[in-house]
């Protein structure tokens, strides 16, 4: 084998020449060409462990001979490979069987029934009637906290697990124990798994090990609704599939996106659908607290504005929009704030928040922009005023990702309160100031800033080469900032210090209540039950995410698109008394009267007159009207000359 | 000669209509007389009880998805004491082709299809069955059959204490 660089060695797998990068799997070379080895222990992610003997091969010629394990086999030059040689599919066959001497014949009762690869493959290996007359292994579970079921009789034993939660994810109390046929994963005492990437055991257990707690016994993998679609719980931008059944979001799973998430999601993203589900959200447009139907929700809108304007003046209404905003709806706000000629045009409420992501579109540029991509990549990464636990959890494990290939973690000493450090998932030194890191002595280095105060010092330190990473506030605060620079939009805060603002139209924002003293008039467009909706005059209900279809831009300037998984509506579980769902027809679901907010304030600007056939997303937004949600995003930089 | 043919035809065929004028009658005076199917007759379906008593379903979803004409729907759940089971089951039968696909799915022989073909019936939503129309107290056709038994997961019983099970092993013992 040549170790000269750049050198690919050539191999044939089942008739079929494969050019590969040295070092790959002879299991990945196959992959590449389209031939599926079957596997369990070999993750992408968490490479190999020579743990499950199921993709064995039969080596016909080259170096090595005879049956080998695909996974733990590097391609080398001159390798004939066989998948198709009856000794490697009997010895395939054979480790299915063995396999599924200890597991349990629970598949009916088993969440994971339906989207389990062991039970795919042992359908594929043709196993169907178990010869073995022994009896099964069982085990005692553990409580593993209130998202996560064990199941420890269904294990295989392939160490998934514990190499994702200890060396992938930095968690401690969770691990391997026993020896030959004990093998037992759990803790050493049971209790709630502490690490915040635990969630992703119920996508990497190969079987039903560990279960999706929060949707047990819920739905089957083919009867979900679901959609590709990116997380709003924080300004990543993580890529993932929510799955939603009877109009209700049961769980959600990561997707694949090597340049943001990888292949992993937070317990964030993971377990927050409550939001979704909560039976308080507002269903119906509401005037004064009485259900109206929707024409007459926006003509009294358009009633109240005017009467608004004739005693107030119009410039004394505020049309407020946030972070978590879509694309769509943001792009539109300015035209409604121009038909209705408002006073203030606010896509941040918050002074600190605006400034941040200001901070961001201005540092940030194509060559500059770090993804989480780059992160793991970096070689010395400089960490300003973070909490990445609570601002960017995923973040966090790139840079574990990073720090375990080597890098060096600099932790500039700030007002970030100490104990968010706690539970980072890699070590650290820590410096007072940005400038005492060696930043021109590493090869990739990357800065993150947090949303402290802090981020404002980072200037001095870009030269050439440095990437930057912002933690932003929320899903589409880039894109937020963008428009709010582009429009010349102040912040909520500023309106109202100024004394001017009377009223407030917000759309799917939060606003602290010490704004809302002396306002006299309050619209929400908001499809959670924030305080505001409680407040307002007049409430028109929005979708969430998974409701529609959307776009946000993360952090890093990438804009994802993310699809309709589920029509909005009241679940179907507690529509009816008798618990069964109910026994008349109707042609709209109950509780289905949300619409996407882009729609409504579309709504609101067809009626002042101004415009007809309002489309999102028009002008030097079209381009992302053609995102793919299935694609890894685009960057912002690539479709925009300038961008301001 | 075709004189011939034609009345030898004429006479065949006459001879096939007399001999069944004077032949028992196979027809059924319906709905005044009637026939007893045989126990595989596949018509209305019901769901079964373990020999215990417990429900059989577990609401797994298999039948539901066998159903080439989607009549059957359900949401599953847990009891207390982590037994999966339907919270609510309907069969619309006004759609049902009585294929038996779906009892043919049903790992727990829950699922079960009667001789009981009479459920014609004036208003259709008569025919949208609900676990309780659906449900009986007994095993039918496996009387012996308890899934959760052979299932090895416990639940019925103690971990470890079902059919072909080992007691649960101890992590912490050294022993080979």
């Amino acid at each position: 084998m040549s170790l000269q660089k750049g050198f690919m060695p050539k191999l044939i797998i089942d008739n079929i020449a494969v050019e590969v990068a040295e070092g790959v799997t002879v299991l990945e070379a196959a992959q590449s060409v389209g031939i599926h080895i079957p596997h369990f222990c070999w993750h992408p992610a968490l490479g190999k462990a020579g743990a499950c003997r199921v993709c064995a091969v039969k080596m016909v010629d080259g170096p090595v001979k005879g049956i080998q394990m695909s996974c733990m086999l590097p391609a080398q030059d001159g390798m004939v490979v066989s998948t198709t040689d009856q000794e490697a599919m009997a010895m395939r066959r054979q480790v299915i069987e063995w396999l599924m001497i200890n597991h349990p014949h629970d598949c009916p009762v088993c969440d994971e029934g339906g989207e389990c690869q062991l039970q795919d493959y042992t359908i594929a290996g043709g196993h169907g009637l178990r010869s073995y007359t022994g009896k099964k292994r069982t085990h005692i579970n553990q409580y593993l906290g209130p998202h996560i079921e064990h199941e420890m009789n269904r294990c295989i034993q392939c160490y998934r697990c514990v190499r994702f939660y200890q060396e992938f994810a930095g968690g401690t109390d969770f691990g391997v124990m026993g020896s030959a046929g004990r093998i037992y994963y759990g803790r050493v005492e049971g209790g709630q798994l502490e690490s915040p990437f635990s969630g992703n055991l119920v996508d990497i257990c190969p079987t039903g090990v560990f279960t999706d707690k929060t949707a047990r016994f819920r739905a089957r993998y083919w009867d979900y609704d679901m959609a590709p679609s990116v997380c709003p719980h924080c300004s990543l931008g993580c890529n993932t599939v929510p799955a939603a059944r009877y109009r209700e979001l049961l769980k959600i799973v990561a997707r694949r996106n090597d340049a943001v998430n990888g292949w992993f999601i937070c317990d964030k993203g993971r377990f927050t659908n409550s939001v979704v589900n909560d039976p308080a959200r507002p269903r119906y447009p509401l005037v004064d607290g009485r259900k109206v139907g929707w024409d007459e929700a926006l003509d009294n809108l358009l009633l109240r504005i005017r009467e608004f304007g004739a005693v107030h003046g119009p410039e004394s209404l505020a049309i407020v929009g946030s972070s978590r905003l879509a694309m769509e709806a943001a792009t539109l706000l300015y035209r409604l704030f121009a038909g209705i000629a408002a006073g203030s045009l606010c896509y941040f409420t918050l002074e600190e928040e605006a400034d941040q992501a200001r901070a961001a579109i201005t540092h940030l540029n194509d060559a500059t922009s770090a993804s989480m991509g780059d992160v793991q990549e970096a070689d010395l990464i400089a960490l300003v005023d973070c909490d990445l636990l609570q601002d960017g959890p995923m973040m966090a494990l790139a840079v574990r990702q990073a720090w375990r290939k080597g890098a060096k973690i600099f932790l500039v000493e700030n007002d970030v309160a100490p104990e968010a450090q706690k539970g980072l998932p890699f070590e650290w030194q820590s410096v007072s100031l940005l400038s005492d890191i060696p930043i021109r002595e590493a090869r990739k280095p990357v800065i993150i800033c947090g949303r402290g105060k802090g981020m404002q010092d980072v200037a001095p330190a870009l030269t050439s080469g440095v990437k930057l990473a912002y933690l932003l506030g929320g899903p589409n605060a880039f894109g937020a900032a963008l428009l709010s620079a582009g429009h010349g939009a102040t912040t909520l805060a500023q309106a109202v210090a100024s004394g001017k603002v009377k009223g407030i139209l917000a759309v799917e924002v939060d606003i602290p209540p010490e704004l809302l003293q002396g306002i006299s008039f309050i619209a929400a467009l908001d499809w959670r039950a924030t305080a505001i909706v409680k407040a307002a005059h007049i409430v028109l209900p929005t979708t969430a995410w998974v409701e529609m279809d959307g776009t946000y831009i993360n952090n890093e300037g990438r804009a994802q698109r993310f699809k309709k998984v589920m029509h909005p509506g009241l679940p179907i579980m507690g529509l009816d008394p008798a618990g069964h769902p109910p026994r008349r027809h109707e042609t709209a679901p109950p509780g289905g009267e949300p619409r996407p907010a882009w729609q409504v304030v579309a709504d609101i600007i067809e009626r002042t007159g101004t415009e007809r056939d309002v489309q999102p997303l028009s002008g030097q937004w079209q381009w992302l009207r053609h995102l793919d949600a299935e694609s890894p995003g685009q960057r912002i930089w690539q479709n925009m000359k300038q961008v301001k | 000669m075709s004189v011939i043919n034609d009345t030898k035809a004429i006479v065949i065929g006459m001879w096939t209509t007399w001999k069944h004028i004077f032949r028992r009658p196979v027809t059924l005076q319906y709905p005044e007389e009637k026939r007893i199917p045989y126990p595989r007759y596949r018509a209305r379906i019901v769901l079964t009880r373990d020999p215990d008593g417990g429900e059989r379903c577990v609401a797994c979803y298999l039948c539901s998805a066998a159903c080439p004409v989607d009549c059957i729907s359900m949401q599953s759940a847990a009891t207390e004491e982590g037994r999966r089971y339907a919270l609510w089951f309907r069969i619309n039968f006004s759609r049902c082709i009585f294929c038996g696909l779906c009892a043919e799915a049903c790992p727990t022989m829950a699922i079960q299809m009667t001789p009981d073909f009479e459920i014609c019936n004036r208003d259709i939503m008569n025919l949208v069955y609900e676990k309780e129309d659906l449900l009986i107290d007994g095993c039918g056709k496996s009387p012996e059959y308890n899934f959760y038994h052979h299932a090895g997961i416990g639940v019925t019983q103690r971990r470890g204490a079902g059919l072909e099970e080992k007691p649960p092993v101890d992590v912490r013992s050294l022993m080979p």
